[in-house]
């Protein structure tokens, strides 16, 4: 997955109303054979969280230990790193969540 | 409504598997020549060319794709490609059948076709994942992935176990071996796919449809004239879209998609869902069929995997046979190849001509596609009119 | 007259402990945390940088503070570990707090005091009137070369502190300020070098001891101050050895100096790592205190401000999350997940 910095860049106002919200895990997978972007940080969770003001997301867990991985687990929306991405191209980051 | 009657003259399809010596143009000639041979038509006969294919582009860096089929077909006529992902098959029939309807054509051969053995995992892994929606992408969700989640989500919701979704694999490997053109002939056991490596959790390896290669298709008409020995006509074609995205579904355990296409066809069709005899399911994973059996109204709500378990699906023992090609898991899934593939297997069916693998006085069949984790659903009812 | 409005920390969940690190290279492990005084380590996560963690910090800051995002005028962001060679940390920061458009902002390297070094230069904007509220951030995921002395100590945090001018609000003023200042190659790192570069015992006295420690006279000459009049003090952590032989140099008591040690629980953050301490002794100090505070930055100088607590502190003290309880939020990393965490496999 390429990504560019134009998109980054407008999705930033969408992304700047999300960190810090809170939301409860609703599913939950562990990631174990990844796409390509994504093989330096498998394996790794996947869920899907409804946050407190309704909305769905769907977002990577990070900062968890195994008893998270529970269906109604709080988390928050944090900014992280996408991806390690190549020498010479813009970092992107993105929201992630972490158990709370 | 149309008015039209939509007859297939002749289907075909390639081996499915892994493919290292076999060209996507040849995989191409190969299913398009031998249904116009089963046809008994040469190719200028045929009045357009439609095309179902996912990853030309993403993988092979070719798009314009239709064109280059046509070489292949040996007549410069008007060619179309469709993609709707894993749907692109069913798509590019109904569009066919649309152009049919419209009057536009008389005769048009359908083809489905996918090349994937050339690209490594990763790459193929990253390909697939373009049949989702870009937040999933960047949550790192593979495919699988989404499917982990609707499994996690059915699982918790009915009280399933890891070893009943199993079976479904299990069935569908039995139905394989009894499929010459299968990628896998072998039958496998619930303990096997309990063994297999994790892909996405609950999903493991034998819980999940392979890479394959593969090309299959089928000439349709709506010119009566044309007689056929063992006529099969498409008697339903509907589509039906859904969110992009898993989690904006209004549920985890159920395709809208596949419930509002599957409803328009039965009906169209005039019929209900015990009236079909045999289908062709898009079990892209084992909880794929499971959820698709119930949206289909084949299983209650919370039944699907339970009655496939119960072998009530099974070839020789079950009601509404699903899969008998062996299906995704067992035959492989070429991705723009399956939904074809599975007109060739109905078919086949309604026309008595499956072998080992003949479910007894089929008269309607269905086949099932599914684009993405549900984004797209193409249902076709065909019946056998011998 | 100006000082700390409010200010927030973050440190990463995660710790490798010094003894896997001793075991991976063959070392005596009790040997090397009793010299070094440190135990365990904050790592960084795989995804984060010293941007993802300045960012946590300050929004913290901006809660306490019970200011609008878009009430900060300036940025400046200091760390070693700038995502970016060419490319602001200070704005990506400012661009996702949602602060807007007007805003003084600009990137500072100067080693471990880049950061104090930016509150010097917002505390000189907010006495010129030029704005009511600044951010500073100071942030860093530090990296010790495998088997390098640094590697015992190279840790992550980030400290975000908003300074402002209303007296209703300050809850550390700032009654003195200097710095000493020298060319002295003691630590560094080259453009592209993964790790820095130090030269071993004569990052003690000639670097360390020398600027802190003028520094520290300096200050306490300058305001007439003695030690005793100080409640707590502060000074650059790059091991627990240092601030404390630093502060009994200058005549402080363990008492005074204790509370500010985290560098005991979490290593050496850098950037963080001197206000990381003053945010440890403001968790807990009480209205009316006055606290002596000293950095330390490689290359090298020292900047010194002496702090007096206000009782508005107190208001503001139930609304922070306390570096304590961020040290105890802890999971323990192997040395293998340690070098894969942090980019070094």
């Amino acid at each position: 997955m390429k990504t560019s910095p134009v998109k980054l860049w407008r999705r930033q106002k969408d992304i700047i109303s999300v960190i810090g919200k809170r939301g409860k895990i609703l599913l939950w997978t562990i990631i174990r054979v990844p796409a390509k972007s994504f093989v330096d940080q498998a394996p790794y969770p996947v869920v899907i969280v409804r946050m407190d003001d309704g909305k769905k997301m769907v977002g990577q867990l990070v900062d968890y230990e195994k008893e998270n991985l529970v269906a109604g687990q709080k988390v928050q929306a944090v900014l992280r790193r996408l991806k390690t991405e190549g020498k010479e191209d813009a970092i992107y980051y993105h929201i992630k969540f972490k158990p709370l | 409504m149309y008015s039209m009657k939509i007859n297939i003259l002749g289907t075909a399809t390639t081996k499915f598997g892994e493919l290292w010596d076999v060209s996507p143009r040849e995989l191409a000639r190969e299913a398009m020549h031998d249904a116009l041979d089963a046809s008994g038509l040469k190719p200028f006969q045929v009045d357009a060319l439609f095309v179902g294919n996912m990853l030309s582009g993403i993988l092979g860096n070719q798009t314009n794709l239709a064109s280059l089929i046509v070489e292949e077909l040996g007549a410069q006529v008007p060619a179309f490609r469709l993609e709707g992902a894993c749907a692109s098959g069913g798509l590019a029939l109904h569009n066919a059948i649309n152009s049919l309807n419209a009057g536009k054509y008389k005769t048009v051969l359908v083809l489905g076709l996918e090349k994937m053995t050339d690209h490594s995992q990763d790459e193929i892994t990253s390909a697939l994942s373009a049949a989702g929606s870009d937040e999933e992408r960047m949550a790192g969700a593979t495919f699988p992935g989404i499917y982990a989640l609707m499994a996690q989500a059915y699982m918790r919701e009915y009280n399933i176990d890891e070893e009943t979704l199993a079976t479904i694999s299990v069935k569908n490997h039995y139905h394989g071996s009894l499929n010459p053109k299968a990628q896998f002939q072998s039958p496998i056991t619930v303990a096997d796919v309990m063994k297999s490596p994790k892909i996405a959790d609950p999903l493991k390896l034998l819980d999940c449809s392979p890479v394959s290669d593969g090309a299959s298709a089928v000439v349709i008409t709506s010119d009566s004239s044309i007689k056929t020995k063992k006529p099969v006509s498409i008697i339903a074609s509907e589509v039906a879209t859904d969110t992009l995205s898993l989690y904006n579904r209004k549920s985890f355990t159920s395709l809208s998609a596949v419930v509002n296409a599957s409803q328009k066809a039965y009906q169209e069709a005039g019929l209900k869902p015990t009236d079909v005899d045999v289908a062709e399911i898009h079990d892209c994973f084992s909880i794929s069929e499971a959820i698709a059996v119930e949206d289909l109204g084949f299983s209650k709500k919370g039944e699907g995997a339970k009655d496939i378990a119960k072998n009530k699906m099974t070839l020789f023992k079950g009601k509404i046979i699903c899969n008998p090609s062996g299906g995704l898991k067992a035959c492989g899934h070429p991705v723009g190849a399956t939904g074809i593939k599975q007109i060739v297997e109905i078919t086949e069916q309604l026309r008595g001509e499956a072998g080992k693998r003949q479910v007894k006085s089929a008269k309607i069949g269905l086949a099932h596609n599914v684009g993405g984790s549900g984004a797209v659903a193409a249902i076709h009812i065909l019946k056998g009119n011998s | 007259m100006s000082g700390i409005v409010a200010y927030g920390t973050y440190i990463p969940k995660y710790r490798l402990k010094l003894s896997e690190i001793a075991q991976m290279w063959g070392k005596e492990s009790s040997e090397i945390e009793s010299s070094l005084r440190i135990s365990e380590k904050a790592v960084a996560g795989f995804d984060e940088d010293a941007v993802t963690m300045g960012i946590e910090a300050a929004k913290k800051a901006i809660e306490v503070a019970g200011i609008k995002p878009g009430d900060l005028q300036s940025v400046y962001f200091g760390s070693e570990s700038h995502p970016y060679a060419v490319n602001p940390s200070s704005t990506i920061v400012g661009e996702y707090l949602g602060i807007g458009n007007n805003y003084f902002a600009v990137d500072l390297e100067f080693a471990c005091k880049a950061a104090t070094a930016g509150m010097q230069i917002t505390l000189g904007l907010l006495d010129s009137k030029k704005i009511e509220y600044g951010l500073v951030v100071g942030s860093d995921t530090a990296q010790g070369k495998p088997h390098d002395a640094l590697e015992y100590t190279a840790a992550s945090a980030a400290t975000a502190y908003i300074l402002g001018g209303k007296k209703s609000e300050v809850i550390a003023q700032v009654l003195e300020m200097s710095s000493f200042t020298s060319d002295t190659p003691d630590f560094w790192r080259r453009e592209g070098a993964k790790f820095p570069s130090h030269f071993g015992r004569f990052t003690g006295e000639p670097a360390y001891f020398t600027h802190v420690i003028s520094e520290g006279e300096k200050l306490l000459k300058k305001s007439g101050l003695k030690p005793k009049d100080f409640a707590y003090c502060v000074f650059h952590m790059p091991n627990g050895k240092f601030p404390r032989v630093a502060a009994k140099k200058l005549g402080f008591t363990p008492e005074q100096l204790t509370p500010s040690l985290t560098v005991d629980k979490i290593g050496n953050p850098y950037s963080a790592s001197s206000l990381l301490g003053l945010a440890a002794v403001l968790d807990i100090a009480k209205p009316k205190q006055k606290i002596f505070f000293v950095s330390y930055g490689s290359g090298a100088g020292s900047d010194g401000f002496i702090f007096e607590t206000t009782p508005e502190l107190l208001k503001k003290q139930k609304k922070i999350v306390p570096v304590s309880k961020q040290i105890e939020n802890k999971i323990y990393i192997s040395y293998q997940t340690y070098l894969r965490q942090t980019h070094i496999l």
